[in-house]
């Protein structure tokens, strides 16, 4: 399995991998890539109250972005410990480029 | 698509933040309100109810009637307004939810509420009010493209308030009386320019080609001053614009990365074959738009390679990841979503192959267009009925569409 992730992490060691699955199996059909591997997710910060994920979109005109959100939340609440608030931040800048795409992604696209 | 039954065991903070300014939505969800499911279930209706009409219109169109039906006074209306209301009722009405949802503003759903309204309005013979409110539906819609540029400034977002000022063009024509071979090039032109901008934000995953951006610029330049001349010189516009459909469906099949993801699994495969077919009838519609406006008897071929081979298509392929997000209704996929969308296409090819000489067969081919639509409606109930069933079973998750 390729190291992760590929992402800033702020936290506990223990959650560290399985924070990291939880986001990659949150997948973009559209694109057949995870949202990890196009690089969504600008960062992940656990303090003892709370997971904050920073993540973005490649188009603010997608109307699924609500779903994805709710997505990450439901996949990192499966893995984290029930006493930790979930809190995602959909952020618009910096704005996504192709540099954040994981190097599976490129070769998946023909990089 | 979303695969999930599990609510979350604990509260979250959910908040949306706006990047440039104070937090612009902090919300907990929910029960929805009255007013929205209310706001919901009349864009439902009215949806369906344009979809439904503009598919018995033209039926009626070419000499299929529902016999229950003959007689009926909408049916007429429909028949009449039958690209109005499958493009604006319809189509526009879905497109005006689908960017409402994304920009999160209440007064963006004033786009589609006016759209569907205006196909009522048709459909009920008042032409001029219908007109009007798509006009203002237009307005509406446009205002919301300007918002979602002021977010985003980009290629694409651009690109998307211009095809939503190419509907407001076409609606200003239908409202001032202008026959279809003026309206319809910036209906298409419409809807056309919004798939292309959506396309072009994939193509930025692939190895950017200089080429790539500036040749799509010029394919949809000679789109748009095709349509503008259509309605002064028809036969130059008509050429052009045909040709630039045609180029389109080049640069598609050049530049999308449907080349890549076809060769995926699962929901991404289904996608990519949906728009890939529909790239091959976005050409086979260029040549029969131009071979058109030249004198030749194609003008069923142009417009229905183009609005159902293209464009209903690439709606089939979009609905399992659009419907979860403007419907709230989970899907499961499943390898049973090529039934409907084999029999789109087997159907086009009755229609506009076999039945281009020979009218039965095209009425023919019509009737099985329709079924196949009715077939893809029975399969998303089904994949809602599937997901319920199929309560979340490990490994077969497909989340959500981050685009």
């Amino acid at each position: 399995m390729e190291s992760r992730p590929p992402f800033p992490y702020k936290g506990p060691e223990a959650l560290r991998q399985a924070i990291g699955d939880a986001l990659t199996r949150v997948v973009d059909p559209e694109v057949a890539m995870t949202i990890v591997d196009v690089g969504l997710i600008y960062g992940v910060t656990v303090t003892d109250e709370k997971l904050h994920v920073l993540l973005t979109m490649t188009s603010a005109a997608c109307p699924v972005t609500d779903l994805i959100v709710e997505e990450v939340e439901t996949e990192l609440d499966r893995v984290t410990p029930p006493e930790l608030l979930i809190e995602v931040e959909l952020v618009w800048e910096p704005p996504w480029s192709t540099d954040r795409m994981s190097e599976r992604a490129k070769r998946f696209m023909g990089w | 698509m979303v695969h999930r039954s599990n609510e979350r065991a604990r509260q979250a903070l959910h908040g949306l933040v706006n990047p440039s300014g104070p937090r612009l939505t902090s919300q907990r969800r929910g029960a929805p309100s009255w007013a929205a499911v209310v706001v919901r279930l009349l864009l439902l209706a009215v949806v369906a109810l344009s979809l439904l009409a503009g598919i018995a219109g033209g039926l009626l169109r070419l000499g299929v009637a529902l016999p229950a039906t003959t007689h009926a006074a909408w049916l007429g209306h429909a028949a009449l307004a039958h690209a109005a209301l499958m493009i604006c009722g319809f189509l526009g009405t879905v497109i005006g939810i689908e960017r409402a949802v994304a920009v999160k503003l209440r007064a963006a759903f004033l786009a589609p509420l006016a759209s569907g309204l205006s196909g009522l309005c048709l459909l009920l013979g008042q032409a001029q009010a219908g007109a009007w409110l798509g006009v203002a539906a237009a307005v509406a819609f446009t205002a919301v493209n300007v918002v979602v540029v002021q977010r985003q400034r980009a290629a694409h977002t651009l690109l998307l308030l211009v095809g939503a000022l190419a509907w407001l063009i076409g609606n200003l024509l239908f409202a001032l009386g202008l026959d279809g071979v003026a309206i319809l090039p910036w209906w298409f032109a419409f809807l056309v320019m919004t798939i292309a901008a959506e396309r072009l934000e994939m193509t930025r995953l692939m190895r950017r080609r200089p080429a790539a951006q500036w040749s799509l610029y010029a394919v949809l330049s000679a789109l748009l001053l095709g349509a503008a001349c259509s309605a002064v010189a028809p036969a130059a516009g008509g050429v052009l614009y045909g040709t630039a459909l045609a180029a389109l469906a080049l640069w598609l099949g050049i530049f999308d990365i449907t080349r890549r993801t076809v060769f995926s699994h699962g929901l991404s495969r289904y996608m990519a074959v949906c728009l890939l077919g529909g790239y091959g009838w976005l050409a086979v519609a260029g040549a029969a738009w131009a071979a058109t406006a030249l004198g030749l008897a194609a003008r069923d071929l142009a417009l229905h390679a183009l609005g159902l081979g293209f464009i209903v298509s690439m709606m089939m392929g979009h609905a399992p990841v659009i419907l979860p997000a403007i419907a709230r209704v989970k899907l499961q996929f499943g390898a049973f979503f090529y039934v409907p969308l084999a029999a789109l296409h087997l159907s086009l090819i009755l229609r506009l192959g076999f039945g281009l000489l020979d009218p039965p067969l095209r009425a023919a081919g019509a009737t099985f267009n329709a079924v196949a639509i009715a077939l893809f409606a029975a399969t998303i109930a089904g994949a809602a009925v599937a997901w319920h069933i199929n309560d979340d079973p490990p490994g077969t998750t497909q989340p959500g569409k981050a685009t």
